[in-house]
This record gives structure tokens, C-alpha cells and sequence, in this order.
């Protein structure tokens, strides 16, 4: 296909926003789009192809990207996956893959799911993202924060109807056509073209937000379809407000939930996003009503101290408090007592040592079946001045541990040798 | 978003108007290196990164799968012909699963980190370490026999190119950028190339350039480009020397 000249296209892009504006004289334009026109490349045929006459969805099965753009990103995103194949950061344990993939399947349809390939990958951050090509990454920091599967499958839903929907294709293609015209108004004298420029930047980031919008509102139809609790969306987003809040009143600074990002936002501000969503849960079908919050909790068990420690390790002391405290909403399992124990101890502030022995010895009264949990005890109590009970709980680590990878040092500080 | 955030380096940069390209060095050699005099010289050849893009009016890069694969299999052909002129042995390195994909993998992105700091640190005169100032001696540590091992080669070869053609858009704004006087640049092509002694680690060799010529996705142009990437490339023993080093001022 032959798209008439891209320069042309771009500068009446250039020109139309620049009379919506109304801010320039039209004899700068003029003077540059003559200069163009007098470059004589507007015989060269463009090799871009619109994609507005796609007629199928990339979740298809016999789906192949079409037009130059497309299929450049495609290969670009399979040069990552080959990369991601291999990353040390992909946890690649079946039955953890298997849950999440089949969470994934159940909410978008097993027909749309197969088009997906799901990596889960050790990053102590909330998200999840899904490639044009369908590589879908979803981050442990993501599991960490979600609930029930009905908010896994909210945020899987989310980034799959953004691959449905090609969101990354039409970004991209807003980027360049936007950043082309930008360029060209760059040529304009007085700062005029800096005014306009600016506007297209504005431009680009209000679609992106659009996009979001449209990914959340096509993931709750499936949620909602597949028989999840609609309710469960928007409280993803509430939940991440309130550890939002619980970050900048640790760190004395205004919370993020309320910045917009204004002009420079690629997302809805999360406020707004638990506003729409709410609105569109209330109107769910009755049926949709299954959380899933004993499944998750299950799937998510023989991983959860590692995400739990990776996030204590990014020295957030605020949310990582706040994050326990919430999921404690049913009481102090000796997991979270753990948990909480390994992030007072990190933290050492004054007090915080025998706060951090009395969560250790909490959750081995409970049953921890954590060997570290003797370990974090020994050391709260040897900082505490109780050497002797100090002592013996690292012993008692070593003995459940016998092949712990400190052992030299927590031997040596035991008095074992 | 990622674009998002490419978007705001774009306009950071304006219309990328930039000075004149820096002097570097083209190539090094670890001093005194050769092939041996006879026996076969057995390199393993790792999977080029090959990208061939489109280059936006305003320096976006469009990634162009057709260019990208007919460059890949252009300069594969190239690089066959080229080694076996030098009576070298050339063979892929196999695509490896598990374990020993993930070793691969590893060494790929430890021979990247290295060259970066080869091309900074080395080709760049000026910023040169003071421990480094004649001598090259960088090197993947001894680890990497096992790829050896598996690929069953002596020396490996890592080649590394990325070409982004200006569109017709680029073009037509520099030609105004002329007009007005501002210079922007039109297309990247940027190439390196390195080997690596698969028993000892140490890299061997090494050729970056920042401004490479021949058109990739054509099989003419692939062969300049092979060519220039290998300029320089050792010699076996008793051969006609070759300078060291070779200035390649843009």
C-alpha cells in the first residue's frame, strides 16, 4: 500500500492543529511547507500502512501483524522475549505459572488465552505488561499487593484488552506522527512553534490515558464475565492509594494518588481510575461474585516470603508496613509476623530490635515453620544486649537450617566455633 | 510507558541538532596477538544483534522487520565468504535451551557491558584509565570455555549492528535544517564487532565505528559493511602485519 507523502501528512497535521490553535500566523507555515514541497521527497512512496482496515484481533489464533509498523514491533518485542527467555529475574516454577496462566484463561476466554505467553518475573514493583507480540510479563510485586485472584485476573484482563486493542501499535504511531509535526514546528520562528509543540505533547499523553481508560473498562466486561467479583477492580486501585499515602506520610512528602502527572501522564490518576471503575462495577451482573481469596492464597504460599522480602529490601518502611497490616486484615499469620519482624530489624531504629524479637517470637510461637524466623530472633536479641536466648535461637536456625548459606557467620555468632 | 518516556527524550532534545561526531579510534588488538601459523582456526560466531530500522522526521527509530531480516542473512553470507578468504573456520553457535541458553545469554550480555567500557574506555583516547593507558587486557574470565566447549570453536565472534535509514520526512527536514542553518543529522548506522579467546576470556579483538557505510539490506552493501566491520581483524602468525590501531577521525 502506498500512503500518500508522510512529509505532506505530517505538515498538515502541523498546520490544521496549528489553526485550531489559532496562536501563529499562517505565513511561518507557509514558508516552510513551500521550502518542503520545493524538496521534491513527497514523489517517494511511504512505506507505513494504516491499520484501521484490520479486520481481526491479534488474540486470533492465525493472527499476523500487518503493515510495516506493526510487524517491526512485533520483531522487536520477539528480540526481547528471546532475552526474557533467558533472565535470571522469570520465575520459572510450574505450578506458580500454571495458576497464573489459568487465571489469565479464565478471563479472557481459553480461545483469546491461548495468544498469550505469561512470564512472571521477580520484581518487587506493581505491574504487569503485555507485549504487541503477546509476550505478557507479570511482575512478583504485582502478587504481592493483590488479594484474590479476582484482582489478579482484574489486572491480567486489564493489559490483555491492551493487546487486543493494539495500544501499543496506535502509541507508537501517535508518538512518531506527533513528534514528526513537533519537529517541523521546531523550524518556527518566536517561540510560536514551542507553544504549538507543546500542545502535541499534550495530545499524545491525553490518547494514552484514553487507552487506559478503554483497557479498564474492556477488562471489567471480562471479569465480570467470567464470573469474578466486580467490586475487586477498583479496590486494586484504592489499595494502592492507601499504600501510596502510607509511603509519603513515612517519607513527609504529598502522596502520588493525587498527582495526575497533569500534561504528562501516560495513566488516568488512580484516584479517578477507582471513581469510573466503581461506577461500572455497581452495574455488574448479580452472578459475578467469586473473589477467590483462599485459591490465591494457596497458589501464592510457596512464594510468598521471598516477595515479601524482596519488598522489605526496598526500604520503604511506610508501605511495607501498611501493605503487612492490610493483609493481617484477618489476623497476624506467623508469616506476617515474620515478615514484619525481618522489616523492623532492617529498619533499626531505636526501640525497633526488641519490637522485632517480640514479632519472631510471636510467629514461632504460632508455628512458623520459617527456619529464618530463629535466625531473625537470634539477631534482634544479640542487638538487644540478651546474648544468652540470642545464642540459642541461632543455634536452633542452624539446626533447621543445617545448610544455610551463612552459616559460618551466624555459627560464629552463635559461639558455635 | 516506554514510549511515553522516549517521547520526552525526543523533545528534551529538540530537533536534534548535535556538534561534529567525536574522534575515535576504530579498532584495538591485544598487543601481539595472532592465529597460529597452521591447524585450523575454529570461530564460533554468535547470533548477531542486527536491528534495520526507519528514522522519524523527528529521530524515532520505526524497527523494519523486512530490513532487519534480509540485513541479517546478508551479513551472515558476507561474514562466511569474508572468514573463508582468511581460511578461517566459521560456524554458528547453535541456539541452546535451558542451563545452557541461560549461560549463553549471560556471556552475550557480559560481553556487551565489556565492550562498552572497550569502546569508552579504549577507542575514545581521551578517556583512557589510568591503568589501562597502552595495555588491552579486558576479559569474560575464563567461564566461557564452556561455550567452547558446546559451540566447538576457539575463538568467538560477536558482531553487533544497528542502522536506522532516515525517511523520507528526515531528509526532506534536513535539507530545511540547511536552509535555516541548523544541522540534523539524517540516519544512524552504528557497528561493532569483537573476538573473544574461548579458552583464556580474554577479548582478542575489537572494531567499533559510529558512522559505518553499506547499505545492509543489500547484499553489496551487507559486504562493505562485513569488511569494514572486520578491518583490522588478527592475522595468523608471519602474515603481513597490520597496524594496530587505525584512526577513523568522521
Amino acid at each position: 500500500m502506498i500512503r500518500f507523502c508522510s512529509v505532506r501528512a505530517e505538515l498538515v497535521e502541523a498546520l490544521t492543529f496549528l489553526r485550531e490553535k489559532g496562536r501563529t500566523s499562517t505565513g511561518s507555515v507557509r514558508t516552510v511547507l513551500s521550502a518542503v514541497t520545493l524538496s521534491l521527497f513527497c514523489a517517494t512512496p511511504a512505506v507505513a500502512q494504516k491499520a484501521g482496515d484490520a479486520r481481526t484481533a491479534p488474540s486470533l489464533a492465525d493472527y499476523q501483524p500487518q503493515g510495516v509498523d506493526e510487524r517491526g514491533l512485533w520483531m522487536e518485542m520477539a528480540e526481547a522475549e528471546r532475552v526474557l527467555k533467558t533472565s535470571d529475574f522469570v520465575i520459572r516454577d510450574p505450578a506458580l505459572n500454571a495458576y497464573v496462566n489459568g487465571v489469565l484463561c479464565r478471563t479472557v476466554g481459553a480461545d483469546r488465552c491461548r495468544s498469550a505467553r505469561v512470564y512472571v518475573v521477580r520484581t518487587p514493583y506493581f505491574n504487569a505488561n503485555m507485549a504487541p507480540n503477546g509476550m505478557m510479563q507479570v511482575w512478583s510485586g504485582l502478587l504481592l499487593r493483590t488479594r484474590n485472584e479476582a484482582q489478579l485476573a482484574a489486572v491480567l484482563g486489564h493489559e490483555f484488552a491492551h493487546f487486543e486493542q493494539r495500544h501499543s501499535l496506535k502509541n507508537f504511531r501517535d508518538a512518531r506522527a506527533k513528534t514528526d509535526a513537533m519537529a517541523w514546528l521546531s523550524f518556527l520562528p518566536y517561540g510560536v512553534g514551542i507553544l504549538a509543540q507543546a500542545g502535541m505533547l499534550g495530545g499524545f499523553f491525553a490518547n494514552s490515558r484514553e487507552m487506559e481508560r478503554e483497557a479498564d473498562v474492556i477488562g471489567l466486561g471480562w471479569l465480570t464475565g467470567a464470573g469474578y467479583a466486580a467490586g475487586e477492580a477498583p479496590r486494586i486501585w484504592s489499595q494502592l492509594c492507601d499504600e501510596q499515602d502510607a509511603t509519603a506520610a513515612e517519607r513527609g512528602r504529598k502522596s502520588k494518588k493525587d498527582k495526575n502527572g497533569g500534561f504528562f501522564a501516560t495513566h488516568p490518576n488512580t484516584a479517578d481510575r477507582v471513581a469510573y471503575l466503581s461506577t461500572q462495577a455497581a452495574a455488574a451482573p448479580a452472578g459475578a461474585s467469586f473473589a477467590g481469596a483462599a485459591e490465591y492464597r494457596a497458589a501464592l504460599a510457596p512464594w510468598w516470603p521471598q516477595f515479601v522480602d524482596d519488598q522489605i529490601k526496598l526500604n520503604d518502611f511506610g508501605a511495607t508496613e501498611f501493605l503487612l497490616a492490610k493483609l493481617a486484615a484477618d489476623g497476624w499469620t506467623p508469616d506476617l509476623l515474620y515478615a514484619r519482624g525481618e522489616l523492623y530489624r532492617s529498619r533499626g531504629a531505636p526501640g525497633d530490635m526488641a519490637k522485632a524479637a517480640g514479632f519472631y517470637a510471636e510467629a514461632i510461637a504460632g508455628g512458623s515453620t520459617v527456619p529464618e524466623a530463629r535466625r531473625g530472633l537470634g539477631l534482634a536479641l544479640l542487638k538487644t544486649g540478651d546474648d544468652e536466648r540470642g545464642r540459642a535461637a541461632l543455634s536452633e536456625y542452624l539446626r533447621a537450617k543445617p545448610d544455610a548459606g551463612d552459616r559460618a557467620m551466624m555459627a560464629m555468632l552463635a559461639g558455635e566455633s | 510507558m516506554m514510549v511515553g518516556r522516549m517521547l520526552l527524550a525526543l523533545v528534551a532534545c529538540a530537533c536534534v541538532v548535535t556538534g561534529p561526531a567525536q574522534a575515535q579510534e576504530a579498532s584495538a588488538t591485544k598487543q601481539g596477538f595472532t592465529f597460529p601459523k597452521d591447524g585450523p582456526v575454529r570461530i564460533l560466531v554468535f547470533r548477531p544483534e542486527v536491528r534495520v530500522g526507519e528514522q522519524s522526521t523527528a529521530g524515532m527509530n520505526q524497527p523494519n522487520a523486512d530490513w532487519t531480516d534480509s540485513a541479517r542473512r546478508n551479513i551472515a553470507d558476507a561474514l562466511d565468504k569474508a572468514q573463508a578468504a582468511r581460511a578461517n573456520d566459521v560456524q554458528a553457535m547453535p541456539e541452546l535451551e535451558g542451563d545452557d541458553g541461560k549461560l549463553l545469554a549471560d556471556y552475550r550480555a557480559l560481553f556487551r557491558a565489556v565492550t562498552d567500557s572497550v569502546v569508552q574506555h579504549k577507542l575514545f583516547v581521551g578517556n583512557r584509565l589510568p591503568t589501562k593507558k597502552t595495555e588491552f587486557n579486558w576479559t569474560l574470565g575464563p567461564g566461557v570455555a564452556r561455550l567452547g566447549q558446546i559451540g566447538g570453536g576457539d575463538y568467538g565472534l560477536f558482531l553487533f549492528t544497528n542502522d536506522s535509514y532516515g525517511s523520507a520526512g528526515r531528509k526532506a527536514a534536513q535539507v530545511v535544517g540547511l536552509l535555516l542553518g541548523a544541522y540534523i543529522p539524517s540516519g544512524v548506522h552504528v557497528g561493532y564487532a569483537g573476538l573473544v579467546d574461548l579458552k583464556t576470556g580474554e577479548l582478542v579483538w575489537i572494531n567499533a565505528d559510529v558512522a559505518m557505510g553499506g547499505d545492509v539490506r543489500e547484499v553489496e552493501g551487507a559486504t562493505k559493511r562485513v569488511t569494514q566491520l572486520l578491518e583490522d581483524f588478527p592475522q595468523r602468525e608471519g602474515a603481513v602485519p597490520v597496524a594496530v590501531t587505525k584512526t577513523a577521525a568522521k
